[in-house]
């Protein structure tokens, strides 16, 4: 029987449930394309658009969308689409740097669970219950409170989150390879545990945790924004997407403020959740 | 974040033409009180919604929090009255007087005060309120008055209406101090309880116009009207029970849900809308007030002890490179004034000293060319290779602070500076911002009486020393110790006047507006609302249209 | 059998008390690593004009000039014979404060879960059953739902339901009306969730050779799906359903500051703005406490449900292969 996790990470059903898809769909070209945009923004915003992100004209406030500021202008005057683009680069690597804590950390700590067995195991066991028994988003306020509101410690604290979601696959996925007859036989014959390690078990493991982290870098996307709208984020002129809905909210009479930078978000998330799922049913 | 935009026009047509009709007189600008329509009329709930209902309610805790006070003003009275002009006239206090040097007072108490409990409000219960208020009890976490004199020595009941109290030196602050938020008058019965159960709303005992009915922590405040109340301030123009049944405090977070929630008639005021928002809800024929307190106004002070601050052409050139009138024009809206001193224009003794900080971008540039600091490439100015930099913190007591100061930024770049903004929650701000520990603070705080700068001019006696010039500024030191021992008020103006120059033209301190820290949205049905010195609505005269 | 399940709720019993007892430490540590309390901070507050001296005393009332150390012990101790402390922020028992926020937050969580699953399992089934475009269609309901932020959501309801069409006071937080909103709000994602392993299930079982025999003998689809599908499908939904309990006390901070509603999540939210430790030490217990029960309760009625689950595999699904 199949038990998919909250994430959706673990083992949807397989095989002979769905054909292999050999064509990649057209829905997934275009969400390669979305992230593909994305990434530009972040490497090279300054190509997108000419307006100055930080300082505006201030009597230029609240304009709406137009040929000349798409996204329309702030309280500021600022035009919003250059601070979209400008602050894609901060949310992207926040995003990231919260998938990197939770894979390295919690990947490590599945890794040498699943692999060591024994008190080491039952140990981390626990350590990891504790963490799964906080649910994940107060968890990630109470780090983020602790740490100090910045964008930064927002996705720490996102990531410290999932480490032990990342703990368990990954120790799960240890354990299944390390019963694999190969892997017992390359035991057996006194191959080396490290070796044994990186060249089998690791490998193996891998590639349940790749699409976990990818589904997480979306999921840490949202979490890093419900961070920014309480609050918990960078000052201005920062300009990450979280913060441009939370400080657009306040602005009733401007709703493209809030619908810009949303909408930007949403369809980044979705993207990278449709790639998520075509990994999953691609392996 | 509309989503049917012409539901919600004909939905503001159809409000704005009912408000029109019902009410010509509407939304009268700046902190004006709402016109009354028609004869004022006894009954109705009101609902206030608040951001926050703040933290403990320990009344020496909490009487000067910007949220709880709204609740203290209408279940606690005062000694005295102090208006938005900074009149003192007389409340529970009927009269009083001093001697020469002002170091004792009498109070002369109304007689029939009663606390909701049917205890008299006598001399006991007012000398009890002074011990606490100026002592606290510290060891059990009941702490002292913010800005009580500190001079305080003893008080005394002569006779049950009579009251002496004793200060160590002049302390002519302290009859204007008897109106200013925290000094509520309790049932001693209640001050006589531990910690904890004064933190239960529903155990403080005032004599106000309202009691408490029912509360909920960070939820909602009910207050109901009491019938036997007949001792209010003099001035006021209304006597005896509060019209208002019930006002409703209730909390929401959420800006953009209280400012919609009185625009769809849901509820009667919303506090803190964004000023922006305003004039669009004063072309609907909604109501909105800005009342100033008497205090500072916002501004930062510098200190004059870390480069490049420790160079006056640099701090001139602060104050020259401000636009004011662009702050208010982008954040705020006409209603809101431009600083004139540091304290704000409706302090007795504040005078208007605009000319020597006036918006001169060219002077500001030629002040830093004067002081060595070389314009780059790049449109920043440096000096020996340092950069001309400073940091804003935002003050997380005023809500446009940060809109505030991204505009100041963007103007102090236009001059050469480089500029960062870092931004800390309430909690953080009070461990990393300190006076003394940034080269500029932001200052926003409400004094009941223009003698308590002295306080903060120097370091001598415990002083604040704000600008961080010790007592090596002779001028500063000798104006400050003569306003603390002023027992004169007429020449005590003289040496306030002189001191704001003194200030201004130093550069010490630099303006940038008046303060609005309240402000009020409110439905038109909703009149006669009145603000007093520290800018809380009171709806003890107010009434309820159609 | 008997025995065997006896000996594993209670081991489970006792690695789920020791799970909440390091939740209340390892909060206490992750907010002492840094300094700043809400007592300091209220102390200095510019209106104040407080001296040193004064806000010494006060600090050494609370306790808060103490070692870490002495400090951590103390609360433990409290904390084991049931005391929760005092609030730094309120100065009341956390106790007290929790009660009186628990209806309003059980009552959302509630209603999230009920919105959750009926959901669930109208997508699921519509995905299933409904004719093209609409059954396929329905399959990107999750994921859409999973990539829209909470707040949004929950912004868009109060403004087109309170604000335009006027169908619930937004600032009367605890009416049905307004709670079933939020509860929409909070029960989306969770929603998304749950369609996803349904959609999933039915999949695989509608493959399985016993429907497609079924069929052969001229079951109607909707006779097949209640006979047969619906329930080896929906039985790892209670799993799931046990594991979002913990997301929908999470959700239920952004959840209540956009409706304005008293609960445990504004709780939070007021307490991590002000760091109120005992406070926040307290809620994490308490959502450890739900979850590690609510997952026990889940793991050992699993076992009784589904007979082809055995309690070997009970154990390992309770703690490892998730």
């Amino acid at each position: 029987m199949t038990v998919s996790t909250v994430s959706g990470s673990a083992t949807a059903p397989r095989g002979p449930d769905r054909a292999p898809a050999r064509r990649v769909p057209a829905g997934v070209v275009l969400s390669f394309l979305v992230i593909a945009l994305v990434v530009a923004w972040s490497v090279a915003p300054g190509l997108f658009t000419a307006q100055d992100p930080v300082d505006g004209v201030p009597a230029d406030l609240f304009l709406p969308p137009s040929a000349e500021h798409l996204f329309g202008t702030d309280h500021l005057g600022r035009d919003l689409f250059s601070r979209v683009v400008h602050g894609t680069s901060s949310s992207v690597t926040s995003a990231l740097v919260a998938v990197a804590i939770g894979v390295l950390s919690g990947g490590l700590i599945g890794l040498i669970a699943g692999f060591l067995g024994g008190l080491v195991d039952v140990l981390l066991a626990r350590f990891v219950d504790v963490l799964l028994a906080i649910p994940s988003f107060l968890l990630a306020v109470v780090v983020v409170s602790a740490l100090g509101f910045q964008t930064i410690n927002a996705a720490i604290a996102t990531g410290i989150s999932a480490v032990a979601v990342f703990a368990r696959v990954m120790r799960s996925e240890v354990l299944k390879t390390r019963s694999a007859v190969y892997v017992e036989a390359a035991l057996l014959l006194g191959g080396s545990r490290t070796h044994v390690l990186l060249r089998h078990v690791l490998p193996n493991a891998s590639r349940s945790v790749l699409q976990l982290a990818v589904l997480h870098f979306g999921l840490s996307i949202l979490v890093i924004a419900g961070l920014a709208f309480l609050g918990y984020g960078d000052p201005p002129p920062a300009s990450d997407w979280g913060l441009l809905v939370a400080s657009g909210k306040d602005h009733p009479m401007a709703p493209w403020l809030v619908w810009a930078p949303a909408l930007v978000t949403i369809v980044t998330v979705l993207s990278v959740n449709r790639i998520s799922r075509w990994l999953r049913t691609t392996d | 974040m509309s989503t049917s935009h012409t539901a919600r026009r004909l939905f503001r047509i159809a409000l704005g033409l009912l408000a029109a009709t019902v009410l010509a007189t509407a939304c009268s600008p700046g902190a004006a009180q709402t016109g009354g329509s028609g004869e004022p009329r006894s009954g109705g709930d009101l609902t206030f919604l608040i951001d926050s209902l703040g933290d403990t309610w320990i009344p020496n805790n909490s009487a000067i929090s910007s949220f709880q006070g709204h609740v203290w003003g209408h279940v606690t009275d005062k000694l005295v009255y102090v208006d938005e002009t900074g009149a003192v006239s007389p409340w529970v206090a009927q009269s009083w007087e001093r001697n020469d040097d002002a170091t004792e007072f009498t109070l002369r108490l109304r007689p029939g005060v009663t606390f909701s409990d049917g205890t008299p409000v006598d001399a006991a219960a007012v000398v009890a309120n002074l011990d606490l208020w100026a002592r606290g009890r510290p060891d059990e976490g009941i702490r002292p008055i913010g800005l009580f004199p500190k001079t305080y020595d003893s008080a005394e009941a002569v006779d049950p209406a009579t009251v002496r109290v004793r200060f160590s030196s002049p302390t002519l602050g302290f009859v204007p101090t008897l109106g200013y938020h925290g000094s509520i008058l309790i049932s001693p019965a209640t001050l006589a309880r531990p910690a904890a159960d004064q933190a239960d709303l529903s155990n403080s005992i005032g004599s106000g116009p309202y009691v408490v009915e029912s509360w909920r922590d960070d939820d909602s405040v009910v207050l109901r009207k009491r019938d036997d109340y007949d001792w209010a301030p003099e001035v006021s123009e209304h006597q005896g029970a509060a019209r208002i049944d019930t006002i409703t405090y209730k909390v929401v977070s959420e800006q953009p849900v209280r400012t919609s929630s009185v625009r769809s008639g849901q509820a009667d005021v919303a506090y803190n809308p964004s000023p922006k928002e305003l004039e669009s809800f004063q072309a609907e024929g909604f109501t909105t007030a800005t009342p100033r307190y008497l205090g500072f106004v916002n501004g930062f002070a510098v200190n004059t002890a870390a480069a490049p601050f420790d160079d006056l052409r640099v701090r001139q050139a602060l104050q020259h490179g401000l636009d004011r009138e662009e702050v208010i024009a982008t954040v705020y809206t006409p209603d809101w004034l431009p600083a004139e001193s540091f304290l704000q224009s409706n302090v007795p003794g504040a005078t208007d000293h605009s000319a020597s900080f006036a918006f001169d971008r060219a002077r500001a540039e030629q002040l830093l060319d004067e002081a060595g600091w070389v314009r780059g490439a790049d449109g920043t100015r440096t000096k020996d290779g340092t950069p001309l930099s400073v940091t804003l913190h935002p003050n997380p007591y005023l809500a446009t602070s940060t809109a505030v100061d991204e505009l100041i930024a963007q103007q102090l770049r236009a001059i050469g500076f480089t500029v960062e903004i870092q931004s800390f929650d309430v909690v953080t701000y009070t461990q990393r911002v300190e006076i003394g520990s940034v080269p500029l603070y932001e200052v926003t705080r409400s004094i009941i009486d223009a003698g308590t700068v002295s306080g903060i001019l120097t370091d001598a006696d415990n002083g604040e020393n704000w600008f961080g010039v010790g007592q090596s500024d002779p001028k500063l030191v000798e104006l400050a110790s003569g306003i603390a021992g002023a027992s004169d008020p007429a020449a005590r103006d003289v040496q306030l006047d002189e001191l704001q120059a003194h200030v201004l033209d130093q550069a010490y301190f630099v303006p940038i507006t008046q303060i609005v820290q309240r402000i009020y949205l409110q439905s038109p049905r909703v009149h006669d609302v009145t603000y007093n010195g520290v800018a809380y609505a009171n709806y003890y005269t107010a009434w309820i249209g159609d | 059998m008997n025995r065997d399940w006896t000996g594993y709720a209670l081991r489970r019993a006792g690695q789920a008390v020791v799970v909440v007892l390091l939740a209340y430490v390892f909060t206490f540590v992750v907010i002492s690593v840094l300094p700043g309390d809400p007592v300091t901070a209220t102390l200095r507050n510019p209106e104040n004009g407080f001296s040193e001296e004064e806000i010494a005393r006060v600090i050494a009332y609370y306790g808060l000039d103490q070692p870490v150390h002495v400090q951590l012990w103390e609360a433990l101790s409290r904390f084991l014979v049931g005391d929760l402390g005092v609030s730094l922020r309120s100065d009341r028992p956390v106790a007290d404060m929790l009660t009186e926020v628990l209806g309003s937050t059980l009552a959302l969580a509630g209603t999230a879960l009920v919105v959750a699953v009926v959901l669930a399992f109208g997508i699921a089934f519509g995905a299933q059953y409904l004719p093209r475009p609409f059954g396929p269609a329905l399959r990107a309901f999750p994921s859409l739902f999973l990539s829209v932020p909470n707040f949004l959501i929950g912004l868009l309801l109060i403004q087109l339901f309170s604000f335009q069409l006027g169908l619930f006071r937004a600032i009367d937080a605890d009416s049905p009306t307004a709670t079933f909103f939020a509860a929409l709000t909070l029960g989306i994602p969770v929603s998304a969730q749950i369609a996803e392993v349904l959609i999933a299930n039915l999949d695989h079982e509608s493959r399985q050779e016993y429907a497609a025999v079924a069929r052969s003998r001229g079951l109607g689809r909707p006779a097949l799906l209640l006979r047969h599908l619906l329930k080896p499908s929906s039985l790892p939904v209670v799993t799931v359903l046990a594991l979002t309990v913990g997301e929908l006390l999470g959700g239920a901070v952004i959840t209540e500051a956009v409706f304005g509603r008293t609960g445990v999540g504004s709780l939070v939210e007021r307490s991590v703005a002000m760091q109120d430790l005992p406070v926040l030490q307290a809620v994490v217990a308490l959502a450890a406490v739900v979850f590690v029960v609510v997952n026990l309760v889940a793991d050992l009625v699993y076992p009784l449900l589904d007979p082809r689950v055995s309690l070997q595999a009970g154990p390992e699904r309770g703690v490892a292969a998730r």
